[in-house]
């Protein structure tokens, strides 16, 4: 803009250029009036103004004009730097430049403005002003429009303080530049790509290096350095890359209130950890899954909000975004205080939509039901919608999430809400991957698909792996696992012999589950992703190439791949250890094992929520209850410590919060010890097993009874069973 | 091998010669980014037959194609070069037995395929140059793009 003003001195009556900064100065108007920068706006509208005159050709741009206007351009300058530094506009004085600007627009009228605009405020509002002879020979010599106004508006200043404001423009003008133009570079993203290649090769060339130093111990010295400088080169490179997700973030305020507005809701968008960073290339590849994520819950999870006032919420539903760093890991939380999902529904829909059969879905646990939310084709709405409900959604996000090597995790409660989880790796280019071989050939497989690995002797493959018309299945902990022979799979030469030992790895891929077979496995190691040429991506099975550290190629096997072409199904376990049916008479169901004064106790893992070390003196009570406050809720507490509340009020306790049915209650214990499988034990003599008690890790344990603690409000007639609890009671009421 | 002295007039055209078998052929040297001696290929499970294997070229991973695998030759043991060319999906790597000299050739002995030749040979050959002991064959490198392979192949 400051060219097309200068330019615009030369050229008066250039009309494009004078449209141009019209255009410019508008296009300020507006958005600072839009972000609510008051201060911007009245004088780029004061500006405009001026530029209308101009455009019009009620008045020829002359150097006054022009000065005029680049003061204003200074000031707009002023004000843009102070908002990128503090985030606020400041607190200037602008009257001045508004009125000059104002007076220049009426000196399209009056030849002799200056002075008529100015003179009469000027004795107006400085009839004290010790220098006026100075200034009137300023004025003539015709410069002195812009000291002459900024007096005006500042009567009180003498006219050294108007030269040092000046000069602080300048420096300001100066540091503005200088912070847009040098400490920030616009960068080709090709070449950012092609540096993260050659950091790629250099990482290679260093592992390659790293292999073939011997014994020379200079030299072990210097590839030590290379091994620093790669690794750090790396980090710089890839920081490069990296871009806060506000950039992804900030569509959604607007987005969220178009779609609140059009289903008639109430809706609240917070979004917190928006300046962590993530690649930009993943930063792209997140933005489909998370959008749709945004839409499934305001259309699913946010209830109407006479729904939200019925069920004693806050009509305005709130949708949570937050993104954190997690290791090595960027997660990405939608999450809503709607209905949560429900279960029974999602069952039912999916038998209507015959996704799985009847006898499945009675078998699984109300975890594994919610993962079915991510089956192709799967939707709960009950009409579709332009928003939502063609069944094209979670599977959708599931898919683009591990396509990058992330994860989707849903977590979901009844009547309080649905928080899905994005976990991204923080880089695309360089991937942990687990080298296997087969038939003598380096496969990579990359790890984040890897749940398990087991052995298999020459021996075992013969008798283990069991045979089903053709199809091979393994016994994994009692689930039968299918198997894909990579050897066979890809036809590699069979003749190799066939009496070796073979590995399974267990993979996890898009939501199936199976065995892949190789012969041996080596080292996992960093790999740098190469494309492959498009007549190799045709085969399917191989999502890259990349060499390793010995120098030797291998291909990158995309699991995903190889269990759509073997014709592998959806499971639906997830890489947790299986929930074992509670109500089999052998349950080895897992506890969490905690430590109170005198003897052990344990709760069912699958109650655990949460756990959290707190101060004793935080317990209060209530209706002879010990209860404790969290972020506004009251949660009943269970003392299992077994010390005196009085003794030890300066010490901490640490309280294991619990699920029990719909409420929350807390267990307090000393410490909290490992998670073990318990088996029951009978009663001597008799063939009872009491419910209450368990042998864990060889010791005999209690079970804390949740249904025990004390409800805060309601059915009194329950503190009939709570001897215990009582007896705490007494004991501190004697104490 | 094969020696040759051809005036050099305008026309002129430079040929790097390659053997494969007991036949010389020869590629448009401009055509040619770079030769690579001998380097370790990695075999490509499950790729098209005339897929030689991949090679590490520069950062990159080189899809080569083997000229004995497209002329339905069996396949030798030994290491073979490597000319490396520009195609429309990315560079690409070309199989021989045996990069020889470059030789310069007149349009003037230029002909066309024989119409003996069998299709798929018609189909890779450009034509042929009369030497004076014997026939150089034309390559096209754009005929050798794995892309356009694909689709003759499929075709």
């Amino acid at each position: 803009m400051e060219r097309c003003l200068t330019e615009l001195e030369e050229r008066p009556d250039d009309r494009e250029l004078l449209a141009d900064i019209f255009r410019a100065v508008h296009t300020i108007k507006g958005t600072t009036g839009f972000l609510g920068f008051s201060r911007l706006e009245s004088l780029a509208h004061t500006g405009e103004n001026l530029l209308g005159v101009l455009r019009d050709g009620k008045l020829l741009a002359n150097a006054d004009v022009i000065s005029g206007l680049l003061a204003l351009l200074d000031i707009l300058r002023e004000i843009l730097h102070s908002i990128e530094s503090t985030g606020h506009e400041g607190n200037g004085d602008d009257a001045t430049t508004i009125h000059r600007l104002k007076a220049l627009q009426s000196g399209s009228r009056e030849d002799d403005h200056t002075d008529i605009a100015s003179g009469p405020a000027e004795d107006a509002t400085q009839p004290q002003k010790p220098l006026p002879a100075k200034k009137r020979t300023r004025k003539s010599k015709g410069t002195a429009v812009a000291e002459e106004n900024v007096g005006i508006a500042k009567p009180q200043d003498e006219t050294n303080a108007i030269e040092v404001y000046q000069a602080e423009r300048q420096t300001v003008q100066m540091r503005s530049v200088a912070n847009t133009s040098e400490s920030t570079l616009r960068v080709d993203v090709d070449l950012l790509n092609r540096m993260m290649n050659l950091v790629g090769e250099l990482v290679l060339t260093r592992n390659q290096i790293l292999q073939v130093v011997g014994t020379d111990a200079s030299l072990a010295l210097l590839s030590r350095r290379l091994d620093m400088v790669t690794a750090d080169l790396r980090e710089a490179v890839m920081k490069a890359r990296m871009q806060p997700v506000s950039h992804v973030f900030s569509k959604f305020p607007r987005m969220v209130r178009d779609l609140a507005q059009q289903l008639n809701k109430r809706v609240r968008l917070v979004m917190e950890g928006q300046e962590t960073e993530l690649d930009k290339s993943l930063l792209e590849a997140i933005k489909d899954p998370l959008t749709h994520s945004v839409r499934n819950a305001i259309d699913h999870g946010i209830e109407m909000p006479h729904v939200r006032q019925a069920a004693g919420k806050d009509s305005e539903g709130t949708l949570r975004l937050r993104a954190y760093q997690e290791g090595s890991h960027v997660v990405i939380e939608v999450s809503d205080d709607g209905g949560g999902m429900k279960v029974e529904r999602i069952r039912d829909k999916a038998l209507e939509r015959r996704l799985i059969t009847r006898e499945r879905a009675a078998q699984l646990t109300d975890r594994e039901l919610m993962q079915l939310i991510f089956l192709p084709g799967f939707s709960t709405a009950e009409a579709i919608t332009n928003v939502s409900g063609r069944g094209v959604g979670m599977d959708v996000v599931r898919t683009n999430v591990e396509k990058i090597g992330g994860k989707v995790e849903v977590d979901s409660r009844p009547g309080k809400g649905t928080t899905l989880r994005l976990r991204i790796p923080l880089t695309l280019a360089i991937v942990p991957a687990l080298i296997v071989h087969s038939r003598g050939q380096c496969f990579a497989l990359p790890q984040g698909a890897l749940s398990e690995l087991v052995h298999l002797s020459s021996n075992q493959i013969k008798t283990q792996v069991e045979w089903m018309e053709g199809a091979a299945l393994y016994r994994l902990r009692g689930k039968l696992l299918p198997l894909v022979f990579l050897g066979s799979l890809l036809k590699q030469d069979e003749s190799a012999d066939k009496e070796c030992e073979a590995y399974i790895a267990v993979l996890n891929a898009e939501g199936r589950r199976y065995g892949l077979v190789v012969d041996s496995l080596a080292d996992p190691e960093e790999i740098v992703v190469k494309p492959l040429s498009s007549v190799l991506k045709q085969i399917g099975l191989f999502s890259g190439a990349t060499v390793l550290g010995n120098g030797a190629m291998a291909l990158i096997l995309d699991p995903g791949a190889i269990a759509t072409q073997s014709g592998i199904g959806m499971a639906l376990e997830d890489d947790e250890p299986e929930v074992v049916n509670a109500n089999a008479e052998e349950s080895s169901a897992e506890y969490l094992l905690m430590e109170s004064a005198t003897e052990y106790a344990a709760v069912p893992l699958d109650s655990v929520l949460r756990i959290e070390r707190i101060p004793r003196a935080q317990v209060e009570r209530l209706n002879g209850i010990s209860v404790l406050r969290f972020d506004g809720t009251v949660l009943p507490l269970k003392d299992r410590t077994g010390e005196d509340m009085s003794t030890t009020a300066g010490g901490e306790m640490t309280v294991v919060v619990c699920r029990d049915g719909e409420r929350h209650v807390g267990v307090a214990v000393a410490q909290v010890l490992d998670v073990a499988s318990g088996k029951r034990l009978s009663e001597a003599g008799t063939n009872n097993a009491p419910a209450d008690v368990i042998l864990l890790k060889d010791r005999v344990t209690s079970i804390v009874d949740l249904k025990q603690i004390p409800p805060l409000s309601g059915d009194r007639t329950f503190h009939e069973g709570l001897s215990e609890t009582r007896k705490d009671e007494i004991v501190e009421a004697l104490a | 091998m094969i020696f040759l002295q051809t005036p050099a007039h305008d026309d002129a055209i430079e040929m790097c010669s390659v053997r494969v078998g007991q036949t010389l052929y020869g590629i448009p040297v401009m055509s040619i980014l770079e030769i690579l001696g001998k380097p370790a290929k990695q075999p490509v499970p499950l790729a098209p037959s005339y897929i030689g294997g991949l090679v590490h070229y520069r950062g990159e991973v080189l899809t080569t194609v083997s000229l004995r695998r497209l002329l339905n030759m069996p396949s030798h043991d030994a290491m073979e070069d490597i000319l490396v060319f520009e195609g429309s999906d990315g560079y690409f790597g070309l199989l021989v037995d045996e990069v020889g000299e470059v030789m310069t050739v007149s349009p003037a002995d230029f002909e066309s395929n024989p119409s003996t030749l069998d299709d798929r040979r018609k189909a890779l050959f450009a034509g042929t140059y009369k030497l004076s002991n014997a026939l150089l064959v034309m390559l096209d490198p754009e005929r050798l793009d794995p892309v356009n392979l694909a689709e003759t192949a499929s075709a």
